[in-house]
This record gives C-alpha cells, structure tokens and sequence, in this order.
C-alpha cells in the first residue's frame, strides 16, 4: 500500500537533500529580506497592529509564506519537469504502481519541502531577530503550515499537470497565486478591508492559512473557523489533484 | 503459455484519427518479435496500450495471459519497457535509477543491489554508476534504459526503436545485449531500421495506418515479395531525363533513385516491355533482376520510403 508514493517521496527527498544548502538559501533570502524591509524598515513608522509590534505581526504569515510558495513551486515545476520534459512520469507509470501512488508521492514531496523550507525561515528569523513564541502556540501553528502547504503542494500538482508551457506557471504565480498571498493580510491587518469585503476575504483559503497561522503563533487560539476552511479546501484540492492527474495522464 | 502477448481487435482512435484499426496479433513466448512500420503507422501507440500507459478505443488484449485492461498492475509487474525516447532521472545517478525502479517493485535492497551490480557489469557501465546521466554519451543512455527495464527479471520486455539516433558501434553493441536475452523472455520489439529487424527477429509484422500489411519471417517476406519485380537500372548519361520519362509511367510501383541507378518494382514481367520502348536502349548501361531486401518488401508496401 502506497509503496510507489513511498518510493518517489524518498527520490525526491535525496533529491532535495543533494542540493539543500542552495535551496534553504534561495529560499531564505526573500522573506528575510521582506522582514527586515517591512518589519525593522518601518517598525519606527508602524508602533503596532491589533497590540502586537509590527515586526511580530508580519513574521509568521512570512514562515507560512515561505512554506507554501515552496510546496506550490516544488509541485508545479516537478511535475511539469518529470511530465514534459524527462518524462520520468511515463518511467513511472509502468511500474506495478497506481496513478494515486505518483500524485500521492508528489504532494508529500511538495507539503515537506514546503514545510521544511518554512520551518528553516523561522529558525533565521528567531537566530536574527528578537521575534519569540511560545512552543505551545507553535503546535497549533503546525496545523496551519501543514495544512496550508497540503493546499498549495496540491495547487501546484494541478498546475504542473495541465499546464503544458513553463512560463505560464510563472504567469499563475504572478496572476493568481501572489496576489491571493499578500491580500490575504500578511503584512496588514484583515480589519483594513471595507466591511462590506471582509466576510469575502474571510472565506479564502489563503486568509485562513495567514489568518490562522497567525493567530496560532502569537496567541495559541485554533480559530475553528480557519481551520475547517483549511480542512475542506484541503480535502477538496487533494481530490482535484488527483483526479485531474489521472484525466491527463489519461490523454 | 503458448502466447505472451495476444492482442483481439484492438482499435485506437484519436479524435478523427484512426492509430490502430481493428488490429489483432499473438506473439509466441520467449521469442524476439518485430513490429515495422513507418512513422505514424501506431506501432508506438500498440506498445503504449500493450504496457498500459493507454486504453485501446475498443478491442482487448493481453499479456502472459493478464488483461490491459482489468488486470494492468498485474500486466506491469511482468513487463520492461524502452521507450522511444530515454526517459531517465537526470537528477540521479545511474545507479540510483535502477535502484529506483528496483524500488517501484518492490524489491528489497538486499536483492536488488547484487542484481544492479550484474546489469551495470553486464551493459559496461560498472565503471560509471556513480555519475548522473547526463554526462553518459547517447548509447550509454541506451543501454542503461535497457539495464533499467530488466532489474525485476520481465518476462516480456517491450523496445521502442531502441537503436534510433545511435551511431553503428552503440547500434552493434545493443543488439548484442539483446541477442543475449533470447529465448529468456519475449521481446516486442518496434524499429523502422530494416536490418535490425532482419538481425534480431524471428518474426516480423509491417504495419502501417494502424493494420497489419504482411506477417512473417525476414526470409519468408523477401520470398513474398520476390515475385514483384524488382530492377535496377543504371544508365550512362541523361539520368535526370530519364527520371522524368520513368515517373510518367503509372504502372511503377515503387521508384527510388541512386546517382545514375534506379531501382523499380514492377508489377508483373510484362511491364518490362512498354518500359523499355518508352526508355529506349541508347543510354542504357545495365538492366537486372534484383533479389528484395527487407527494405525493398517495406517500400514496396508502404508505398513510400521510411518517413523521418
């Protein structure tokens, strides 16, 4: 049971394993620079938002940031690469494995790294700045790292499979996915929106990852709410995932 | 079991295109069968349904008795394949790919490690399992593919074109490996390169729109095809006048030009006649009976040559 899921996730961890100082690196250097522009830059402007410091309230929908991006682009590129370019999914597919081991395997593959790059993000951030947390509140902000990169290790398996050309990845990722991180009230609290916005802002998947992870991370509260919007959008992401890989290896 | 693969009626349809057309086939166990055919006349699209990367439109098949279609896991566990194009982790070393594969099998390290160490010895890589693919040269590549889909011992191994864009020597040396492997397992093999098909196969099918033209072996099929007249004409001077004249007469079946050769399939004996009268014997330098190769039988049936 699930062996080829197994399989490809252990390929695809000795993969990121060969190559994880450039990696944690790349991936460190843009939230940490955002941090410092945002939260040191204009921490003598901004005194705080809802009582905490500025710099406090951006840091975790940054660690989540940086997770999630990661799962997305770990999933979308990997599996267009293995797909059009190596096609090592076709290596794959005549194996004694299922269609679900392959997808299953992906998106393990893409919540890990996504979640390992986060997690490293969060050490650079506790090592340079005087951000801190309480280990309780960081199991529950678990959940939402978790589940957060689940939903975007599955966006980007979608992506992978059914777009054909490279740079229309970059273009989702600009177009779609970017925006509906940063409007989703990393670095500004979700009270800025007008009344008449804010329930619709409430309902997206990304609000509740940022939303949730915050909320976990500075107050240890588990907002059911954000966290049964993450559960369902999770669930659902996962079955489209799948589902979607199979109609297209199908064609 | 008398037949490793049996294929019933199978049709592929891709939107308006007809791929495979009501194809049936069986090919004997432990036998090295070849499957011919020009571009595009399904032979990829017939292994792609055979290792179950495709569903046929309609029809069944099977192999070593498991169906494609209800029983594809089981069907995959006993077969290997070569595709068209190498397909390998470049991210990987080499070993590491066929420990990978070895893996999707599930086969424990402690069984597939001694038999990897056989495979690279055996396919001359030993000295190169700790490099990435990448830097293997085209028929390194080659041979790893095939290193790789022998790891679980397949009863049936299936080749796409494995020589194609392989200089003569690799071409040489992956035959060998292949003539190694006779009478172990069944081997499916597809090429458009006539003498490896006459090399390596007991048996040949050509196809092409997606049927079966003719059935046999090498030598059965050059016999088939002996009683279509086949000349070769050489002339001393005007050639490129005389290319003209010959292309004006519709009863040529197939026509392929040399320098100042020709080489002609006629359909009877009795067309040499009206041939001569409209050529004339001033420019003629020498006229024979030629024996077919398998390349001629493959022209002459698909009408054209092999398209690239």
């Amino acid at each position: 049971m699930f062996r080829g899921a197994f399989t490809i996730w252990g390929r695809d961890m000795r993969v990121f394993r060969r190559s994880l100082f450039s990696e944690l690196l790349a991936v460190i250097a843009y939230p940490l620079t955002l941090y410092m522009a945002f939260g040191v830059g204009l921490k003598g402007y901004i005194s705080d938002v809802e009582g905490v410091s500025y710099s406090l309230f951006i840091a975790p929908g940054l660690i989540s940031m940086t997770a999630v991006i990661a799962a997305f682009e770990e999933n979308a590129w990997s599996m267009w690469f293995h797909r059009k370019v190596q096609r090592t999914i076709e290596e794959y597919r005549v194996n004694p494995i299922t269609v679900y081991d392959i997808v299953i395997g992906k998106i393990v593959s893409g919540f890990f790294q996504g979640a390992i790059k986060g997690l490293a993000v969060a050490v650079v951030i506790l090592l340079l700045t005087p951000f801190r947390f309480s280990l309780g509140h960081f199991f529950v902000y678990l959940y939402f790292i978790g589940f957060g990169s689940m939903v975007f290790s599955c966006a980007g398996t979608i992506c992978g499979t059914v777009i054909d050309k490279p740079e229309n990845i970059g273009r989702i990722q600009g177009v779609v996915i970017v925006p509906l991180i940063f409007l989703s009230g990393i670095f500004f609290p979700l009270s800025s929106y007008p009344a008449t916005v804010l329930p619709f802002v409430k309902i997206l998947p990304t609000t509740a990852i940022f939303e949730g992870a915050r909320l976990s991370l500075l107050r240890g509260i588990m907002d059911v709410r954000y966290s049964l919007i993450l559960l369902v959008t999770a669930a659902v992401a996962f079955v489209l995932a799948v589902w979607i890989f199979n109609r297209k290896i199908e064609e | 079991m008398e037949y490793a693969i049996s294929l019933r009626n199978i049709t592929k349809l891709y939107g308006g295109l007809r791929a495979v057309d009501n194809f049936s086939l069986d090919v004997r166990s432990e036998t090295i069968f070849g499957l011919l055919g020009p571009n595009g006349a399904g032979k990829t699209t017939l292994i792609k349904i055979l290792t179950t990367l495709m569903h046929p439109t309609s029809g069944s098949a099977s192999v070593e008795g498991y169906s494609i279609l209800t029983d594809d896991k089981a069907v995959r566990r006993l077969i290997g394949v070569v595709p068209q194009e190498n397909n390998l982790d470049r991210y990987l070393t080499a070993r590491e790919n066929l420990a990978l594969h070895a893996r999707m099998h599930g086969i424990r390290s402690r069984d597939y490690n001694p038999r990897i160490d056989e495979l690279l010895e055996l396919f001359g890589l030993s000295g190169r399992q700790h490099d990435f693919p990448d830097t293997f040269s085209g028929g390194m590549q080659r041979r790893l593919v095939v290193a790789r889909a022998l790891i679980h011992n397949p009863r049936v191994l299936f080749l796409d074109e494995p020589t194609a864009g392989l200089d003569p020597q690799s071409r040489r040396v992956l035959w060998e490996h292949i003539q190694s492997l006779r009478s172990t397992m069944t081997i499916f093999l597809t090429t458009h390169y006539m003498d490896e098909a006459e090399e390596l196969c007991e048996r040949i099918v050509i196809m092409d729109h997606g049927t079966t033209l003719v059935d046999g072996t090498a030598e059965e099929l050059k016999e088939r095809f002996a009683h279509s007249h086949l000349y070769e004409l050489e002339f001393r001077a005007n050639s490129d006048r005389y290319e003209g004249v010959l292309r004006a007469f519709s009863f040529i079946e197939s026509f392929e030009r040399r320098g100042n050769v020709f080489r002609l399939v006629l359909p009877a004996e009795e067309f040499l006649k009206p041939l001569m009268d409209g050529i004339g014997s001033a420019d003629i330098k020498r006229i024979c009976l030629e024996e077919p190769s398998l390349e001629d039988v493959f022209i002459g049936l698909t009408g054209k040559k092999i398209r690239e």
